[in-house]
C-alpha cells in the first residue's frame, strides 16, 4: 500500500498542490488508508525535528547575508571590478557578465539573487553598448547558474542535511565546477563574439574613481593581511611548522614577514596600473574577502559552516555599515524580515522532506526503483546518462531546492551502492537542477531574467540555447570526471 | 457575493494585523539567533563556549519559522507548480484551485491537531538540558524551560496558516463566482515593505 506515495505525491505535485503540502499529503493519506494512523504522529515529530537542527541554520544566514550585500551597493563594486578586468577582451560586457556572476556566486548561494541583482545592472549596459536585449537577458540568465554551484550554496546546505553529508565537502567539491561552468560560457561568448560580430570591447574602467578614507585604509590593511596569510601558510606548510610543537614567536614573525613581502610586491605593480584601475580593484577588496572569510573559516577548523554563515552577516554588514557606509539603521528590519521570510518557506519544506524521507524507507520504494534502474542498465555510466536527463527535465518544472529535496533521499542510495561517491553524486544533482532553472519552458531564472530586462521569455529562451549546450556539457564532464568536484575536497582531507 | 466579501473583510483584518505581529517577532528572533551565535563564537575563542546558544538559536529559529511562514504562504511564497491551473480555463482553473486549497487544509488541520497533542505529550512536559529563563536578573529563581515552549511554535504556524488558507478559501470561492477583480492583490497585501 505505502509504495504508491510515491506515484500520489507526483500526481499531486502536477495538480499545483504546493510541494510542502504535498511531501506531508501523500504519505499521510495513506497511512491513513493502511489503518496506520498512529504513525502520523511520527510523521509529525520527523517534521519538527527536521526544522530543529543547527547546520540548517545556515540557510537563513547566508540568505541574510546575501541580502546586506546586495543592498550594500556591493554589486556595482563586483560589476566595475570585472570590468576593469575582463571589459578589453572580445565580447567585453558580455564576458564581465559572467566574471560578475562567477564573483557574486562567492557571496550569495541562488541563482534568483544573482540574476536580479546583475540583470538588473548589466542588462541595460550591455544594450547601451549594442548588444541586443535578448542577447544580455538570455547571458545573464546562463551565467547566474553558477550562482548554487561556487560555495555559498542554499541548495548544497539542504542537500548535505537532508541527506547526511558534509556541508564542507560539498562546498569545496563545487568550486571547481563552479568555475569551469563560467569558463565554458566565456568560450561560447569568445566563438559567438566572431561569428555575429559583437560590439566591439574596451577595458572599461570608471575615470575619476573616489573612495572613502575608511574604505582605503580597511581594503589596504584587508589584502595585506589576507594575502600575506596566503603565503604564511604556503611557506609554513611547507617547513612544517604548525605541527605540535609549534613555536608562536617564530609562527608570527614569519606572518609579519609574509606581509611585508605582499606590502613590497603591491608596491611594484602599484606603478604599472593607473590609479583609477587601483581604486577600482580596492574597492572590490571589501566584498570579495567574504568568500575567503566563509570558506578559511570552515577550513580552517576555526569555525563550523553554520557559525561561518553568521561570521559572513556580521562582516556583510560591518562593510555595508562601516567601510561603504551605504546602509541605514532603518534598512535592517526590512532585510532581515525578507530573509526570514525566504528562508522559513524554505525551513518548513525541508522539515516536510525529512518526515517525507521516512515513509520512503518504510515504504521499500528505493529498493522497488534501484530494481527498476537496474533493469535498464548496469552500467553506472549509462544510468549516470538517465539521471541527467531526469535531473534536467525535473529542473525545468521545480526549483532546484525542493527537487533535491524530494529525489536525493529516493536517488542518492541507489547510485552509493553503485559505487558513485555521494559527495560526487551531490555536485552532479547540484548542478543538473541548477541548470535545469535556466532551461525553457520553466526554468525560474528565465522568468527573473524576462522581469528584469522586460523581454519576453520566449525570445530569452530562444537566445540561451547555445549557452544551455555548454552547460550541459560541463555536466557530462562532472559526471564522467569525478576528479573534477572530488580533487578539492581529497586534498584538503574533507573526503576520504 | 455580498455576503462572501463581508465575511473576507474581517478575515482579511484579522489576517493583516496577526501577521504584522508576526513579522515584527520573526525578524526580532532572526537578530537574536545572529546575536547568540555571534556571542557563542567569541566565547569559544576567548573563554569556553557556552553550552545554550545552539539550542537556544534552534528554539529562536522555529518560532521565526512558525510565525513568518504563514505570512510566505500567503505571497504565495510556497513552491508549486502551477502549469495545470494556468492552462485550464477560467471556471474549471478556479475549481481546482479550491479543491488544491481543501487539499492543503486538511494538511493544515491536521498538522495543528497533531501540533497541539505534542504541546501537550509527556516529552512537552519535559525541561530542556541546558536553557534556562534568566529570571535571576531580575532577582527571581532560574527557571527551566520547558520543551513544550518550543513545541508550541509549529503549532501556532499552522494555526495561522489555518486562518490564512480560510482567507485563500473565501478568495477563491469568490472568484470562482466571477469576482476576482475586486480582490486586492496578495503579494502586497497585508504587512511587507
Amino acid at each position: 500500500m505505502l509504495i504508491w506515495f510515491l506515484p500520489v505525491f507526483l500526481f499531486l505535485l502536477m495538480i499545483g498542490l504546493p510541494v510542502v503540502f504535498g511531501l506531508l499529503l501523500a504519505p499521510g493519506a495513506l497511512l491513513v488508508l493502511d489503518g496506520s494512523e498512529r504513525d502520523l504522529a511520527i510523521l509529525y515529530r520527523n517534521l519538527y525535528n527536521g526544522i530543529d537542527s543547527f547546520p540548517l541554520m545556515a540557510l537563513p544566514f547566508f540568505m541574510l547575508a546575501g541580502e546586506i550585500m546586495n543592498r550594500g551597493g556591493i554589486t556595482i563594486r563586483l560589476v566595475e571590478f570585472s570590468q576593469a578586468i575582463m571589459g578589453h577582451l572580445r565580447g567585453g560586457l558580455a564576458q564581465v557578465n559572467i566574471l560578475s556572476s562567477i564573483l557574486f556566486a562567492g557571496l550569495s548561494g541562488s541563482a534568483v539573487a544573482d540574476t536580479s541583482a546583475l540583470g538588473s545592472t548589466l542588462i541595460p549596459a550591455m544594450e547601451k553598448n549594442g548588444y541586443t536585449r535578448r542577447f544580455a537577458a538570455a547571458i545573464t540568465a546562463a551565467s547566474s547558474v553558477i550562482g548554487p554551484i561556487i560555495p555559498p550554496s542554499g541548495i548544497m546546505i539542504i542537500y548535505a542535511y537532508v541527506m547526511g553529508e558534509s556541508v564542507a565537502a560539498l562546498f569545496l567539491a563545487g568550486i571547481v565546477p563552479g568555475i569551469l561552468v563560467g569558463v565554458g560560457l566565456m568560450v561560447m561568448v569568445r566563438v559567438m563574439a566572431d561569428r555575429y560580430d559583437l560590439p566591439p570591447a574596451e577595458r572599461v574602467v570608471i575615470a575619476n574613481q573616489s573612495i572613502s578614507g575608511v574604505e582605503y585604509w580597511t581594503s589596504l590593511v584587508l589584502i595585506r593581511a589576507t594575502f600575506g596569510f596566503f603565503l604564511f601558510r604556503i611557506i609554513g606548510g611547507v617547513a612544517g611548522m604548525f605541527g605540535d610543537g609549534a613555536n608562536q614567536t617564530v609562527n608570527l614573525a614569519l606572518y609579519a614577514a609574509c606581509v611585508v613581502s605582499v606590502d613590497l610586491l603591491l608596491r611594484q605593480y602599484r606603478r604599472a596600473v593607473s590609479k583609477d584601475f587601483r581604486l577600482t580593484c580596492k574597492k572590490a577588496v571589501a566584498p570579495l574577502l567574504t568568500p575567503v572569510i566563509i570558506l578559511g573559516g570552515i577550513l580552517g577548523g576555526f569555525m563550523t559552516p553554520t557559525e561561518a554563515s553568521v561570521i559572513a552577516v556580521v562582516y556583510a554588514l560591518f562593510v555595508s555599515f562601516f567601510v561603504l557606509g551605504s546602509m541605514k539603521v532603518s534598512d535592517l528590519s526590512g532585510l532581515f524580515a525578507r530573509s526570514a521570510l525566504a528562508s522559513s518557506a524554505v525551513l518548513l519544506l525541508v522539515g516536510a522532506a525529512v518526515s517525507f524521507k521516512t515513509v520512503v524507507a518504510l515504504s521499500g520504494a528505493p529498493q522497488i526503483l534501484a530494481e527498476f534502474i537496474l533493469s535498464l542498465s548496469e552500467n553506472p555510466l549509462i544510468l549516470l546518462l538517465l539521471i541527467n536527463l531526469l535531473l534536467f527535465v525535473v529542473g525545468m518544472f521545480l526549483d532546484a531546492g525542493p527537487a533535491i529535496i524530494i529525489l536525493g533521499p529516493i536517488l542518492g542510495p541507489i547510485f552509493v551502492d553503485l559505487g558513485v561517491h555521494p559527495v560526487h553524486f551531490a555536485i552532479i544533482m547540484s548542478v543538473n537542477l541548477t541548470v535545469g532553472l535556466a532551461t525553457p519552458p520553466m526554468g525560474l531564472v528565465l522568468f527573473v531574467a524576462a522581469s528584469v530586462s522586460r523581454e519576453k521569455v520566449e525570445t530569452i529562451s530562444k537566445a540561451i540555447l547555445p549557452f544551455l549546450a555548454v552547460e550541459v556539457v560541463v555536466i557530462f564532464l562532472i559526471t564522467y570526471f569525478p576528479a573534477i568536484s572530488m580533487t578539492i575536497p581529497r586534498l584538503t582531507g574533507f573526503v576520504q | 457575493m455580498a455576503l462572501l466579501t463581508g465575511l473576507l473583510w474581517p478575515m482579511e483584518r484579522l489576517n493583516d494585523a496577526l501577521l504584522a505581529i508576526g513579522r515584527a517577532l520573526a525578524l526580532t528572533a532572526l537578530m537574536i539567533m545572529v546575536a547568540f551565535i555571534v556571542y557563542q563564537i567569541l566565547m569559544r575563542l576567548f573563554f569556553d563556549a557556552p553550552n545554550w546558544t545552539e539550542e537556544g538559536a534552534r528554539f529562536l529559529m522555529l518560532w521565526m519559522t512558525g510565525l513568518i511562514a504563514p505570512l510566505a504562504y500567503r505571497q504565495g511564497g510556497f513552491v508549486a507548480i502551477d502549469m495545470l491551473e494556468r492552462a485550464l480555463p477560467r471556471v474549471l482553473a478556479a475549481t481546482l484551485g479550491l479543491v488544491l486549497l481543501l487539499a492543503a487544509m486538511v494538511v493544515i488541520w491536521t498538522c495543528a491537531s497533531l501540533g497541539w497533542d505534542n504541546v501537550n505529550s509527556f516529552t512537552g512536559r519535559g525541561s530542556s538540558a541546558s536553557l534556562r529563563l534568566p529570571l535571576d536578573w531580575f532577582g527571581g529563581e532560574r527557571m527551566k524551560f520547558k520543551n513544550s515552549w518550543s513545541f508550541a511554535s509549529l503549532f501556532v504556524g499552522f494555526c495561522l496558516l489555518f486562518l490564512v488558507n480560510l482567507e485563500l478559501i473565501l478568495r477563491q470561492i469568490i472568484a470562482l463566482f466571477g469576482g476576482a477583480d475586486h480582490l486586492k492583490p496578495l503579494e502586497d497585501a497585508g504587512p511587507i515593505d
